[in-house]
């Protein structure tokens, strides 16, 4: 069980929840996961577990932070834990993003609430790498605690929603396709709903532009048990990859994505 | 001696093993009464990172189909209240990828491995025993006879007893080893399809598989699952499996495992006292990848509590 330290409303129905991680058996790599319990005392209602991409890992402080969007029960009930709460979490799980080491440009594109696990994976780069970050959502107010986290570090940002123009006004594809011109990218990260990846990953692939992916798929287990969020590999229908072990994040081209 | 000791010493002197009796003799004997359920528990290596798999009774594997098969489309998994609802489909790797690569993985363990079977026909199940007869690593088959296709017909395998009873005694006349008939539950009476497994030779029934069930999304206002249906399984559907195993106990003379939304000890307790020889860990394998362990301790915890050195005295005692 770990302690939650803080767990605050930071835009539309958007939380950020900062955990006490000090007894956790391995430190979190960027895309990686953690399996959250949402259940207080011991009620078995939900029953499954909610997987929630790192936002943030600081090894210092040992503090372990989520984004997450409420979006139905289970997110409800995370919401309403106290400070001071303890919290079962089962992690770090998954296979999280290749850190590159001899790419020149990167770029970053994110939607929604998908753009979370981005910001970690920016933060364990930015000073190293060259990046350039394209964060999309419905409205502005979506991206205001995005675009304060991701201003304090080294990279170029710029934001674009649905509802109203900011630097742009449409999707985080067409804002990223508007300024590839003038950025070229060597390698791509992209997280959001599973519509927008698979339409990032075709303009990117018809541009020969290599890249990684961050699924969201529906997990029963989280630790490759149950095969509820096992995906369809692109060389063959019988080559599953389960989001949980092989993923959540895959190369571009690697799995097959839904509209 | 101190206090810790002596607790330690009355606790090795409880007896947690169960036996499966069959009726011609053949038996398989289980150090204790839980046994991880078909498709919860992956190939083994995944619940070994969170437990020592050696702890268990027994590990079911996960369904083994004659060829390959790629599973369903996603959504496979919803939930509902205290449950959940899946349609996985069967995702396997067919039964002689199963052979060469999975089941080595497996028999690493130092515990009975049983292995779940399906098939779309009764060939199918046949031809799958005839392969896994030569594997002296797997203790016994558990034939799965909840999958809802049949050739021509449509209709489930396991609702009809003389489709029990037929594809029963096809699997005896090949496969030498022990046989388990796991059961639906989608059915009026399940002691129909319990007494025809018992007839055609099954050594034991495992009771019970998933409920048929669906959801629906209604913001898109569709079906949740990409395969419409899904069975329902976990806590919610507890107290149906207890009453089945507790309605197939008065009238089976073979051994039953009860399975159904087990999370606790006392869960497991009242499945014993109901009638069943051993049980299935499901659903909670997903929640709780260590839970064997869990259960286990509160198990022993009311054994003391009650003391009961044997297990086994509580087999079927909710009868007497």
């Amino acid at each position: 069980m770990f302690k939650i330290i803080a767990n605050r409303l930071v835009g539309p129905k958007i939380y950020e929840i900062i955990i006490k991680a000090d007894k956790l058996i391995e430190q979190p790599q960027p895309g990686q996961f953690f399996n959250l319990k949402v259940n207080k005392l011991k009620s078995k209602d939900p029953f499954l577990r909610r997987p929630f991409s790192v936002f943030d890992f600081n090894p210092v402080s040992q503090q372990l932070t989520f984004v997450y969007r409420v979006v139905g029960r289970g997110t409800e009930i995370l919401s309403s834990f106290k400070v001071g709460d303890s919290l079962d979490l089962l992690g770090p799980l998954g296979k999280g993003f290749t850190l590159p080491e001899n790419k020149k440009s990167l770029h970053l594109i994110g939607g929604g609430i998908g753009i979370a696990p981005l910001y970690y994976l920016a933060r364990v780069l930015a000073d190293q790498q060259q990046l350039s970050i394209y964060l999309g959502a419905e409205t502005k107010t979506e991206l205001n605690f995005f675009q304060q986290k991701f201003s304090e570090l080294k990279c170029s940002i710029k934001l674009t929603a649905m509802a109203e123009k900011l630097d742009f006004k449409g999707t985080a594809l067409q804002l990223w396709l508007k300024n590839l011109p003038a950025n070229k990218a060597d390698f791509i990260y992209v997280c959001g709903p599973e519509k927008m990846l698979l339409a990032v990953e075709k303009e990117a692939l018809a541009r020969n532009i290599d890249g990684e992916l961050s699924v969201e798929k529906r997990m029963g287990c989280g630790i490759g048990i149950c095969l509820s969020c096992s995906c369809q590999s692109v060389e063959s229908p019988l080559t599953r990859k389960r989001a949980c072990i092989e993923g959540p994040v895959f190369k571009l081209g690697e799995v097959e994505l839904d509209e | 001696m101190n206090k810790q000791q002596s607790a330690t010493d009355l606790t090795e002197k409880i007896d947690l093993a169960t036996v499966l009796k069959a009726k011609n003799g053949s038996h398989l004997k289980l150090k204790n009464p839980l046994i991880t359920a078909s498709g919860t528990c992956g190939n083994g290596h995944e619940l070994a990172k969170f437990f020592d798999l050696n702890q268990l009774g027994a590990f079911t594997t996960k369904g083994i189909t004659l060829q390959a098969q790629p599973g369903n489309k996603t959504p496979r998994i919803a939930e509902s209240a205290a449950g959940i609802i899946n349609s996985i489909g069967l995702e396997n790797p067919g039964v002689d990828q199963f052979i060469a690569k999975k089941l080595p993985e497996t028999a690493q363990y130092n515990l009975p491995i049983l292995a779940n079977i399906s098939g779309y026909q009764a060939d199918d199940f046949v031809n799958i025993a005839i392969k896994l007869a030569e594997q002296k690593e797997i203790s016994g088959l558990e034939v799965n006879l909840s999958c809802p296709n049949i050739k021509g017909g449509g209709m489930i395998f396991g609702t009809d007893p003389e489709n029990v009873f037929q594809i029963t005694r096809k699997i005896k006349q090949v496969y030498p080893g022990y046989i388990i008939v796991k059961l639906t539950p989608n059915i009026t009476d399940i002691t129909t399809t319990a007494l025809a497994a018992e007839e055609a030779g099954a050594d034991a029934v495992a009771l019970i598989n998933t409920l048929s069930a669906m959801k629906i999304d209604i913001e898109k206002q569709k079906p949740l699952l990409a395969n419409t249906y899904g069975g329902l399984s976990g806590p919610a559907i507890k107290p149906i499996a207890v009453k089945m195993v507790y309605q197939s106990y008065q009238k089976l003379t073979i051994p039953i495992i009860g399975l159904g939304g087990i999370c606790s000890g006392s869960d497991v307790i009242e499945f014993l006292l109901a009638g069943a020889t051993a049980v299935g860990l499901g659903s909670i394998n997903l929640r709780e990848p260590a839970a064997a362990l869990r259960i286990l301790a509160e198990i022993k915890d009311y054994l003391k509590k009650h003391q009961l050195n044997k297990l086994s005295s509580l087999i079927g005692a909710a009868h007497q």
